[in-house]
Parts: C-alpha cells; structure tokens; sequence
C-alpha cells in the first residue's frame, strides 16, 4: 500500500461513477424495485390467514352451536361459513381444497355445554401446513374460551394469560418484512452491480487497460466498489422514506446507527459480486451465478421466515450470509429501537466477512495480474 | 452460456448445420417439416450439452431448490429461547417452568427482575417472557373455590412476527393445560373442547408442501433463463439470423427450441420427483405419471416466456436481468411462499394471471392431497390457455420468412 492508495482508489471509483449513469439496470435496482417491493410487503403478500374458507357440520342446529359459529366468524379471519350436513361432503370440501377446516358440533351440543362437558371436532386441511396450525389455534382458542350465555364476553379460561406483542401489538406481517425490506434490496443492487464488473471489462478489453495503470488489485476493486456505495445509501434511504410514507413505518432507533450497520453489510455484499465476477467466465455466467445466490438467500436469511427453526446445516448455511447478520441488526434498529450497543455484535460479524471475502478476492485476482 | 460464440466453433459449421435444415427436397411437406424440426433439435441437443456450465445449473439448481426450500417452513416450536421471571417461587410456579421446559418447545431463562426481562426481549435474545404475579398461589387456591383465573402475562417479541404469531397458541396451549393440571389433577373444565383431526399432512409437515412448491419456482425461474439466455446468445453470434434464412417456417423454429428444452426440463421434474421421494420421503399422494404430464405442460409455458423475453433483449446480461425482474414478483406472489388467499381481496385476481400461480396449486393438489384431472381441470384449463398464448407469441416473434 503506496501514499497513492486512495488517490488511485478515488480515481477508478469516478472512472466506475460516470460508466454507471449510462446503465438502466442499475437505475431500476435503485428507483423502481424499492417501491415495487415496499408495497409488494408492506400491503400485499401476509402469512396471516384471510378470506379463509370454512365449512360447518352443524348436527344439533340448536342457538348454542350457532352462537359457537359466529363467535368463529367473528374472528375476522374467516369467510362465510359453508353448511355440509355429512362427513362425507365435509371431507370433500377438504379434499377439493374448498374448505381449510370444517367444524363439527355434536346433536347433543346445547346439553353438552349446559351440564359443561361439550367436546366439538374440528376437521383440518394440513396441506397447507403454516395456514392449518394458525387457523387450528384460532378455533381452539375461541372455542375453549366459549360461554353460551355470553358468547362475546371476554374469555376467562383456567388461566388468564395477559398477552403483550412489543413492538408490533397488532401483530401486523408488514412490520415484520418492512424492518428489514432494505437488506433485500441493498443484496440486489449490490451484488447485480458489482457481479458483472470485472467479467464485463475482461469481455470488452478494457481489463487490459485497467491493469497497464500504476492500480493495485485491491485498489481496482475498492475503486470499483464505491460507487455503489453511494447508491446504497440512496436506496436505503428510499426504502425508509417509503415504509413510512405508505405505511407510516417509521424507524425507532436511531438513522445513524442504521446508516453505520449498512456500510459493512454493503461492502461485504460488494464483494460478494466481486468474487462471483472473478470466479465467472462470462457476463452472463456471472449474472446466472448471481441470481442463484440472491434468491436463496432471501429464503435463509430469515427476512421472509423467521431462521430460528430452520434444522441445523440449512440455519448455519444462513449463518454465513452478510444478509442474516444485517437484517438481525436492522430489526433491532428499525422495529425495537436499539441502538449501538446492542447491534455491536452484527457489525463485528459483517466486518468479519468483508475481511475474508476482500482477501479471497485479492487472492483470486492475483494470478491474472502477475 | 455463450452457445454459439465459442471462439472454437467458426462460423461455417453452423453454416453446414443450417445447410443441412433445408436439404430435403421432393418429400411429402409434413415429413419435410418433421426433418428439419428434427434438425434443429439435434443441433439443440448437441449445443446444451457442450456448454458444462450450463448443464451443471441444469442439475444443481433444482436439486440444490428442494434441499434448500424443503426444510425451511416448520409449524413446530421447538427450542424456543423464552424469558422467565417467577416472581411466586412457589412449587405451583416452579411446576409450570418445569412444564414449559420439559415440551422441549421451550428453553427458559431465568431472570431475577423486571428490567431484566425488558431487556432480554427488547435485545431479541428471547422470542418471548413470561411472568407469573408473586400472589400465583394463592390465585390458584381461589380459582379452586371458584373464584377468577390466576393471571399470567405473557411478553412477545412482535418484532420476529412469525415467531410470534406461532409460539402464542403453544405457549397458551401449555399454560391452560398446566394451570389445569394444578387446579384438578384429575382433569379439569373448559366447558367446551376441541378434537382436531388433521387431514393429508397430520403433522403438519412443511417438506411436502415446500417440495411440491419449488417445482413451480424451478420451472418457473430456471426454464426462462436458460431459454432467454441461449436465444440471445444465438442472435448476439448470428446463428439465430442463419435459421430464420433456412426453409424452417417460425413454428418449426420454435418447435426445434422448444422440444429439446423441454425434454431436458422434463427430466429435471423427474430428477426432482426421485430426489423429493428417495432423498427426503416425499412423494404425490396423487398420480406421479399426471403429475408429470402437467409439469410438461407448464416447462413449455416458461419456454415460450423465455423466448419472448429473448426477442426483447438486446444482450444476454439484459435477457437475465428481464427474467430476474419478472420472475422475483413470481416468488412471492404466486403461493409459493405466501398464500394467495391472505392478499388483499380487490388485488387476488393479480396472482391469479400468472399460469405459475395455478401450476403451483395443481402440483400441491396432487402432491398433498391427492388430486386429479376431475378436480383439478379448471386450473388446468387455464395452464393450457396460457401455454398457448405464449406458444403462439413465441412463434409471432421469432419471425422467419414465412
């Protein structure tokens, strides 16, 4: 490392800067995705059941069961209850994917629930497991809780269990994707842009002409990777202003320590692109091998599915993304308010594997430029 | 994925392969088009096969989708780091945390006040705590006479809304039946209760359902990648301007594309199918050879898609770029993840446009439920619809001299 280190960073890095104003790609990472998926997450996709369609094998039909249903109904997460009168067309409701589940009052419902020994059955659809376990606890719940001669006061079970959701008491999925929609986001800008660098400029001859200047590997890379700095904070500024204009999400930590995580989790993501760039033979290889690393991250990282019951090589496997460590920090951030101190730990880790990664890359490229 | 414009294959042998299409002459017309269709296919083959990166992604990319996509969606609460502050002290309250950690649902940790246990939620350290009022004993001893519930509060950490939305009915379902246990050992009253009986996936298993999904992401994703990219590549090195000069009509043209990738994504389906049921002990409880049919179907839908995004682009690097912007909407509006049914009621018939959203419902159907073409055939219908559409602007835009 010279004194004309950052000279010489700087200079590649606007060399980078005035190719990127030419690239419609990249503007669409910046400006149409973010608020395609702010609104995709924020008021459209939900792993909170809705609309779910029902059915009810009424056998006693008496004023007691039909208070059971509405109390059911009322749940708000529910359609418009089907009547089946056999087991039969209950099953098949199921089968045909009609009905996710099917409540079954006995004929002797009313005297049941009058001498206190009242048992129902409830008929689940498990094909969709997520959707079968939430609407199985919201009957049951509603169900056990059940009075007859007041159906809609408020439940006293064996155990009144005082329940308080922080940071989220409607439980609302978008709180819960918008936290970390950034993460998302800065992974596609940042390893689409830098992925297809070194490959392009092998491809185009201009590589050549990078390395007849007085650069070292490492300044070429960190001159290509700022650029795309700047963007990122563009982005997650976007994205901010977006969740709270929208949705009126508003961070509740602080934006500086937001605007501190971001820096080593967009350069470790760079250099993810980096080394996808230098291990591709070709621009599209390059753009294929990226694509395959971004989708399933999506999936690991724990911004779509909470990662704290994938079994164990596939949560570990998680582990080794910048995006785990980055949405882990930004939630605690963004949705619980913390501050430095308690996202200390996501940094240290993402400095970590920006560390390995720049060293991998600089080992990568030596070869080529010997 | 540079077929075509591999320095090592000049120009004139596919000079010599285009010579070859049209090289029939005085045969009856259909058997005219049959051979140069089969033409084109055999010069397909033999281009997909001689590119090793391509044909490695054939394979890893669906094998690697259904290891990693298979086990990430569980109903189970397992393990869960859970807050514990007994303010009672009691045997009764020391019953309960022993119960709460004996399901293995839970591990606890013990903190001494309040604060503490502010904080440990507040740090995400636990996905939730729970409190149990110093006077819990005594409650009990009441609700024995009669009296009111004891009460238990119950702290989540909503920030992790999944987690939360999960662990609540378990960790009521254990303090209910607990406090229960406490109450009347010999059983006690809710004066109504539930038996629930669950069909086709009793443990609630998300494998089969994530399994039968990721055929949809696959053949949705892969398929028009790899069919974007190797068109482009054809016209970025020329080859694809030679074809259209031949004898070979648009139909035929597409045909030659569409039938050797759709042979090989019919085999990835396959290998998927063996994998799901060898490896991880998921097969259709319906018919795999429907199955199959229906998969064939749908590979020459997301074909044609990539053909036509490949008449679009000007580079390969472009041809991605559309794919990727078109198909990540894909994942998460077509049920693969996200069920259909939870959007917004005004904005379902969205979804329902893509052909990957009824193909994903078909392969569910007849994966976990065991469905068949007599139910089924409304959204197959609307597979088939799709398949043609697309086939028929494939062909509109590959515009050969007619």
């Amino acid at each position: 490392m010279n004194h004309h280190f950052w000279s010489n960073v700087w200079a590649i890095a606007f060399k980078e800067a005035r190719v990127l104003r030419n690239d419609p790609a990249v503007l669409t990472m910046m400006l149409i995705q973010p608020v395609i998926m702010t609104l995709l997450f924020g008021g459209v996709v939900s792993n909170t059941p809705a609309n779910t369609p029902w059915a009810v094998l009424d056998r006693g039909r008496s004023e007691t069961s039909r208070r059971l249903v509405e109390a059911v109904q009322t749940t708000g997460y529910f359609l418009q209850p089907r009547t089946v009168f056999s087991y039969r067309e209950a099953e098949a409701l199921l089968a045909r994917g009609k009905a996710v589940a099917v409540l079954v009052t006995p004929d002797t419902f009313e005297r049941d629930v009058a001498s206190g020994q009242a048992r129902v059955q409830l008929l689940l659809d498990g094909s969709e497991p997520l959707t079968a376990a939430r609407v199985g606890s919201i009957v049951t719940s509603v169900v056990t809780s059940f009075r007859p001669d007041a159906g809609t006061a408020p439940p006293t079970g064996i155990v009144d269990v005082r329940q308080r959701f922080r940071f989220n008491p409607t439980l609302a999925d978008r709180i819960f994707y918008l936290a970390a929609l950034s993460g998302m986001l800065l992974t596609n800008l940042c390893l689409s842009a830098s992925s297809g660098g070194i490959v392009a400029e092998r491809e185009s001859g201009t590589y050549e002409q990078l390395l007849s200047l007085p650069t070292t590997a490492l300044e070429l890379v960190l001159g290509k990777l700022v650029p795309y700095v700047g963007l990122s904070y563009f982005v997650l500024a976007l994205s901010t202003i977006l969740g709270g204009v929208f949705f009126g999400f508003w961070p509740r930590g602080s934006l500086l320590v937001l605007a501190v995580v971001v820096l080593p989790f967009v350069l470790a993501s760079l250099a993810i692109g980096v080394l996808v760039s230098t291990i591709a033979h070709t621009t599209t290889q390059s753009v294929f091998l990226t694509v395959f690393f971004i989708l399933p991250s999506m999936i690991l990282s724990g911004i779509m599915l909470p990662y704290h019951f994938m079994p164990s090589p596939i949560r570990e496997i998680g582990a080794l993304l910048p995006l785990r460590w980055y949405q882990i920090a930004s939630r605690r951030i963004v949705a619980r308010g913390g501050g430095l101190e308690d996202v200390v730990g996501p940094i240290v880790v993402l400095l970590v594997i920006f560390t390995v990664l720049l060293a991998i890359v600089r080992w990568r490229m030596k070869p080529r430029l010997g | 994925m540079k077929r075509g414009r591999r320095p090592s294959e000049p120009g004139r042998a596919s000079a010599a392969r285009t010579g070859a299409i049209g090289g029939f002459a005085g045969a009856n017309p259909l058997v005219k088009s049959w051979r140069r269709i089969r033409a084109l296919i055999v010069r397909e083959v033999r281009a997909t096969f001689r590119d090793r990166f391509t044909v490695t992604i054939l394979v890893a990319v669906p094998i690697g989708a259904l290891l990693l996509f298979g086990f990430i969606l569980t109903t189970e609460v397992k393990h869960l780091a859970l807050g514990v502050l007994d303010a009672s002290q009691t045997s009764a309250s020391r019953r309960l945390v022993a119960e709460l950690a004996a399901q293995e649902s839970f591990d606890p940790t013990v903190v001494a006040t309040r604060d503490e246990l502010e904080r440990l939620v507040a740090s995400g350290r636990v996905a939730a705590a729970i409190v149990i009022p110093p006077s819990f004993d005594r409650d009990l001893e009441r609700l024995r006479r009669d009296g009111p519930a004891p009460e238990i509060e119950v702290v989540y950490d909503a920030a992790e809304t999944v987690l939360a939305q999960n662990a609540e009915a378990y960790l009521r379902g254990i303090l209910g039946a607990t406090a229960r246990a406490l109450v009347d050992p010999a059983g006690g009253r809710p004066r109504v209760t539930v038996a629930s009986r669950t069909l086709f996936n009793p443990t609630l298993d998300g494998t089969a359902y994530m399994v039968s999904g990721t055929y949809g992401f696959v053949l949705s994703f892969l398929a028009v990648l790899i069919t974007a990219v190797s068109v482009v590549g054809e016209r970025a090195a020329g080859t694809f301007e030679q074809l259209q000069v031949t004898p070979a009509t648009s139909v035929e043209i597409v045909l030659g594309k569409l039938l050797p990738l759709g042979a090989v994504f019919a085999f990835d389906v396959f290998l998927m199918a063996l994998v799901a049921g060898v490896g991880m002990g998921v097969w259709p409880r319906g018919s795999l050879v429907f199955f199959l049919v229906v998969s064939a179907v749908y590979v020459l839908i997301s074909l044609a898609l990539g053909l036509l995004i490949s008449a679009t682009s000007k580079s390969a690097a472009e041809a991605v770029q559309r794919s990727v912007i078109f198909s990540i909407p894909l994942v998460q509006l077509s049920g693969f993840i996200f069920p259909v049914r939870n959007m917004p009621t005004w904005l379902q018939w969205f979804p329902k446009v893509f052909p990957a959203t009824h193909y994903i419902a078909v392969s569910r159907a007849i994966y976990l439920r065991g469905e068949g073409a007599a139910t089924l055939w409304p959204e197959l219908l609307f597979i088939l619809a799709g398949g043609v559409v697309l086939v028929a602007l494939a062909v509109r835009s590959v515009g050969a001299r007619a």
